[in-house]
């Protein structure tokens, strides 16, 4: 292992990408070049200049990029202005991400993403962009293998590495592909929901933007004022963009999840998906804590949840820790089941007052703007405030089943094992962690919790969104539940029983 | 909002606040009485921010032409809105944080307990301690205070520690580091 193997380069396709990428944001100094001048050849012949600066600037940087795995470190090695070698102890790899966008695909290309659990953005993390598909799998063998090696030399994590594996095989086992019909769950989820307004919002902000560089800024305010003048047809736009809404949801979350593959290779759980993209995550099967199990009203009401791994050390957990998209509830707990265990505890209610509060908040707000507007109404004797008022408490009475579901949701438990909490309606929430990644607790009261005799209950988690929260519990069970999980941090303050 | 179930204890700065949380025991060592201090003068220099921009505030609504009369007219009420309720919130909350604040150190776990309108409970154990950092600002060196962090892999499970005697914060700081390091067992 000792002799140095030459610095690999990316492969050379990727200056086909490079340029084409670099495009947007050489186009409005290219445009505005063949302004300036006139379209005059001599300002074809700056833009030309600056096509071809272009190549030659990704050419240089292809040539001046090198990365090697050498010893028990990855070498990221950049020249192009001054010199930078990026090191990587292969002891500290994570996971490796590799994903294919669209032009990598066609090319056979692949983006090599190497997480290294460091908090500090991407600073710390290695990327290669533009490696070749075969060696891009090649290299995230090498590496996660060699990773694993790297610790088990370190007699501190020897104990839970697995024995020296002998390299030849990498064992695969898929362990669900999520069918393509079940793509049809997607919107339940309501997200993606709000994209037809992202899309009609940015291409109104482009027509004006950009209207002024492209000549046509009088007609996209003469349009907007047309509009103004004829609400009838705003009104049939939004509805349009309503309707378009479930729609353009499948459409997104169809591209964000087809083919969803959960693989198990060598210590690892591989997550692969997407259409366009397609992005493979790998998360370290020991590095696991715990899931997430998130199910919005209409999955609830079909019976299909989301679940998430709570990872220690993984940055941008809320899209590299997800373990599956939308399936049904019994296949998600099996699978979460073979990740990290069974959650075989009830889930214990909270007090009654929790659900006082619950619908205080869910219909107090509601029903203030239904006063206040109803005193306008009153005051300017103007019918459009009644309006408010009947949609308002439409809203309040939304209300109470919203605050008793809210109140249904909150639960908290300990199976000996795994601990778990629960809350939310709109977007419940079920968190399962192991015990023993437990760092710490924390008890909260505000004013107004302290006056109905709730707190909050907080469990510190080394992983995942680092705190986990059990709502309004009592008193006893905010002391109770730390004491019976880990007895011995909390017996100290404990009042003794005279 | 349900039934107030005990009366706030808000008012009374004397007796501290009981053990809200059924059969917790309060911590046992309180910050240092300087703290009443810092915790005053940081009170006082928000109070002043405060009623400087109210009055200032006061002072320029009648300006505004697009307010109604009966709104800008009566611009003398936005200090009295700010600061009737400010004043005596200003006078109490360094005395009920005094009263407040403890911390201990017993079974290589710290036990801390805070806050003001809102109290928070943290207990930390040593083991799971990554980093212990003693922090000063410019009112606590004035006042020979420091602030103790100890920080766990989680934000939850990390405590801060204020208004702690400058010796007693560094040696607590010291002795947290020591048996960290004896305990250090790795679990995250």
């Amino acid at each position: 292992m000792s002799e140095e193997p030459p610095g690999l380069k990316l492969s050379p396709k990727v200056l086909l990408i490079d340029p084409v990428r670099m495009l947007p944001s050489l186009l409005v100094p290219l445009v505005g070049v063949l302004f300036v001048g006139g379209f005059s050849s001599r300002s074809f012949g700056w833009a030309a200049v600056g096509v071809v600066g272009a190549v030659v600037f990704a050419v240089v940087r292809w040539a001046t990029f090198s990365y090697r795995v050498a010893d028990d470190r990855l070498e990221i090695k950049r020249s192009l202005v001054s010199r930078s070698v990026r090191t990587i102890p292969l002891e500290r790899i994570r996971g490796v991400d590799v994903t294919t966008p669209p032009m990598h695909r066609l090319l056979g290309l692949a983006v090599l993403k190497i997480d290294t659990g460091a908090s500090g953005g991407g600073e710390q993390e290695g990327e290669l962009d533009g490696v070749t598909v075969e060696e891009a799998e090649r290299l995230k063998g090498v590496l996660l293998r060699r990773a694993r090696a790297a610790r088990a030399e370190d007699p501190q994590s020897a104990h839970d590495a697995l024995p020296d594996a002998p390299p030849a095989p990498p064992e695969e086992r898929v362990i669900v592909k999520v069918p393509r019909r079940w793509l049809l769950y997607g919107p339940l989820s309501g997200s993606y929901l709000l994209t037809p307004f992202a899309l009609a919002g940015g291409a109104i902000g482009l027509a004006f933007q950009w209207g002024d560089d492209l000549g046509f800024r009088d007609l996209a305010w003469d349009a907007s004022q047309w509009l103004w003048q004829h609400p009838l047809h705003i009104a049939g736009a939004i509805l349009v963009l309503v309707l378009a809404m479930p729609f353009f949801a499948a459409v997104m979350y169809t591209v964000f999840n087809w083919d969803f593959t959960l693989k198990e290779r060598e210590g690892y759980l591989v997550a692969e998906r997407g259409l366009i993209t397609r992005r493979s995550v790998s998360l370290e099967a020991r590095r696991i804590r715990g899931y997430e199990i998130v199910d919005a009203i209409a999955e609830r009401k079909a019976g299909v949840v989301r679940t998430w791994a709570i990872v220690t050390g993984l940055g941008d957990s809320e899209t590299r820790g997800q373990l599956l998209p939308d399936v049904p509830r019994p296949l998600a707990l099996d699978v979460a089941a073979q990740a990290v265990g069974t959650f075989a505890a009830p889930l214990r209610p909270h007090p009654p007052v929790a659900r006082d509060r619950r619908l205080f908040r869910a219909i107090a707000p509601a029903l203030a703007v239904a006063v206040a507007a109803a005193l306008l109404g009153v005051l300017t004797s103007t019918g459009l405030w009644w309006a408010l008022v009947v949609a308002a408490l439409v809203v309040a009475g939304l209300g109470i089943p919203l605050g008793h579901d809210r109140y249904r949701s909150l639960g908290h438990g300990y199976d000996g094992v795994l601990l778990s909490v629960r809350s939310g309606s709109l977007r419940r929430a079920q968190a399962v962690v192991e015990r023993r990644a437990i760092v710490g607790w924390r008890l909260r009261q505000t004013w107004f919790q302290r006056r109905a005799g709730v707190l909050t209950l907080i469990a510190g988690v080394g992983a995942g969104k680092g705190g986990y929260e059990a709502v309004d519990v009592s008193a006893e069970q905010a002391v109770g539940f730390p004491a019976e999980v880990t007895p011995e941090w909390l017996a100290p303050f404990l009042r003794t029983p005279d | 909002m349900g039934k107030p179930a005990r009366p706030s204890k808000l008012g009374s700065v004397s007796e501290p606040p009981g053990p809200v949380a059924g059969s917790l025991r309060d911590p046992e060592h309180r910050v240092s009485p300087k703290a009443v201090r810092l915790w005053l003068l940081e009170a006082l220099i928000a109070f002043v921010i405060f009623a400087g921009g109210s009055f200032g505030l006061a002072a320029w609504i009648p300006s505004w032409s697009w307010l109604p009369e009966w709104l800008s007219g009566n611009s003398w009420l936005v200090p009295v809105v700010v600061l009737v309720p400010g004043t005596p919130l200003l006078l109490i909350e360094p005395f009920v944080r005094y009263a407040v604040h403890r911390w201990e150190l017993s079974g290589d776990v710290v036990y801390a307990r805070s806050g003001f309108l809102t109290r928070e409970w943290v207990f930390v154990p040593v083991s799971r301690i990554q980093t212990v950092d003693k922090a000063q600002g410019w009112l606590e060196r004035m006042l020979g205070l420091a602030t103790l962090e100890i920080r766990t892999a989680s934000h939850a499970g990390s405590s801060t520690i204020k208004g702690l005697d400058y010796t007693i914060a560094a040696g607590l700081a010291e002795r947290l580091a020591h048996r960290a390091e004896e305990l250090r067992d790795d679990a995250t």
